[in-house]
């Protein structure tokens, strides 16, 4: 009688620091996937930007309107891609 | 604020006015304006308590350490050890520049906290100012290690010769977009946590009855969740100066 109760006792305290393990780790997990998405927003819009800011001063300065815009806003979001890209194989790596 | 609002009896509050930035002092040198503003005030603020906290709690130097110590020691540790992770043995040298950002931004975003303080890491062109200063930097550190071997940083080896003039602009794009999004996000997360921060504060005030306190919980859930973001944004800024100093010298 008195072993079963030790047991139980054990099992519940086994329980509880499981439980207080489990909520400790998916509390900055939570925070972490925050800071991920904003993360991987801001490197796409920041190489847009560049993509942009290049392709407007190509057209001014040459005088192919429509074309530099166009071009170097494909290559801004090429090279948004790659920024993920880099930031998702640090994170594997991790 | 409140004296103001007292004497044009009901005045508008926008959550954006704690952004606005009102000179002190007016100073103009050859057409520039150099105005000492609240801006300024909260920059030397945190530049005045990061010296004298550093200084005088470590000034003991006692083995044992006290509280106040082992919190400086605790700074100085955390950042050694980025730097020793990221870059490695040559890192070292760059301690002091990693350090002063590091801390710039951290007590920067704290005295933000701090009510009626200004933040002045919520202006995209201090932030960018701080990773302009490092993107150069980096940039400069990588010609003097490499030379103009540097220039390599762009190609990528094993890939068809072809595909050369499509992904060198990628990669120099992408090597521009460095201080856009180091700043955008710092700069981003503060303006956002701020403006949230008083638009709840206005729902306390014009909700009815008790309702008001739920607002206020609230607030005060999300003042903790903004000191954490306070830190983890610093903590952000410098470890990625620390893989971009770590890219000026390992090249791929």
């Amino acid at each position: 009688m008195n072993n079963d109760k030790n047991s139980i006792k054990d099992l519940k305290s086994k329980i509880e620091t499981i439980e207080k393990k489990n909520k400790n780790e998916s509390l900055p997990k939570k925070e972490k996937a925050l800071n991920f998405g904003f993360k991987i927003s801001t490197e796409i819009v920041a190489a847009l930007v560049v993509g942009v800011g290049i392709g407007i001063l190509v057209d001014k300065f040459l005088g192919t309107k429509p074309f530099g815009l166009i071009i170097f806003f494909i290559f801004g979001a090429l090279a948004g891609f790659l920024n993920i890209y880099r930031v998702m194989r640090r994170i594997e790596k991790q | 604020m409140a004296s103001s609002g007292e004497h044009s009896g009901h005045e508008k509050h926008s959550p954006l006015d704690q952004f606005e930035i009102n000179p002190l002092v007016n100073f103009e040198v050859g057409g520039v304006n150099l105005a000492f503003t609240n801006s300024s005030v909260s920059m030397v603020i945190t530049v005045l308590f990061i010296t004298l906290f550093l200084t005088l709690t470590v000034n003991p130097r006692s083995i044992v350490p006290s509280r106040m110590q082992l919190i400086s020691e605790l700074c100085y540790n955390f950042i050694a050890q980025l730097l020793n992770d990221t870059v490695g043995d040559q890192g070292k040298r760059y301690f002091p520049f990693v350090f002063s950002i590091f801390m710039f931004v951290l007590i920067g975003n704290m005295v933000g906290m701090i009510p009626y303080q200004f933040t002045f890491t919520s202006h995209i062109i201090v932030t960018f100012a701080l990773a302009t200063v490092v993107f150069i930097g980096v940039t400069i550190l990588g010609f003097v290690n490499h030379g103009i071997r540097f220039f390599t940083f762009f190609y990528i080896p094993g890939v068809p010769f072809y595909m050369h003039p499509l992904l060198i602009p990628i990669e120099v794009i992408s090597y521009l977009s460095r201080p856009i999004s180091l700043s955008v996000r710092l700069f981003a997360n503060m303006l956002a946590g701020h403006t949230l921060l008083k638009v709840f504060a206005g729902f306390v005030v014009s909700m009815p009855f008790f309702t008001g306190v739920l607002p206020l919980t609230f607030i005060v859930a999300l003042t903790g969740l903004e000191i954490l973001i306070a830190f983890l944004q610093a903590y952000v800024f410098a470890i990625l100066t620390c893989l971009y100093i770590n890219d000026a010298y390992h090249l791929h």
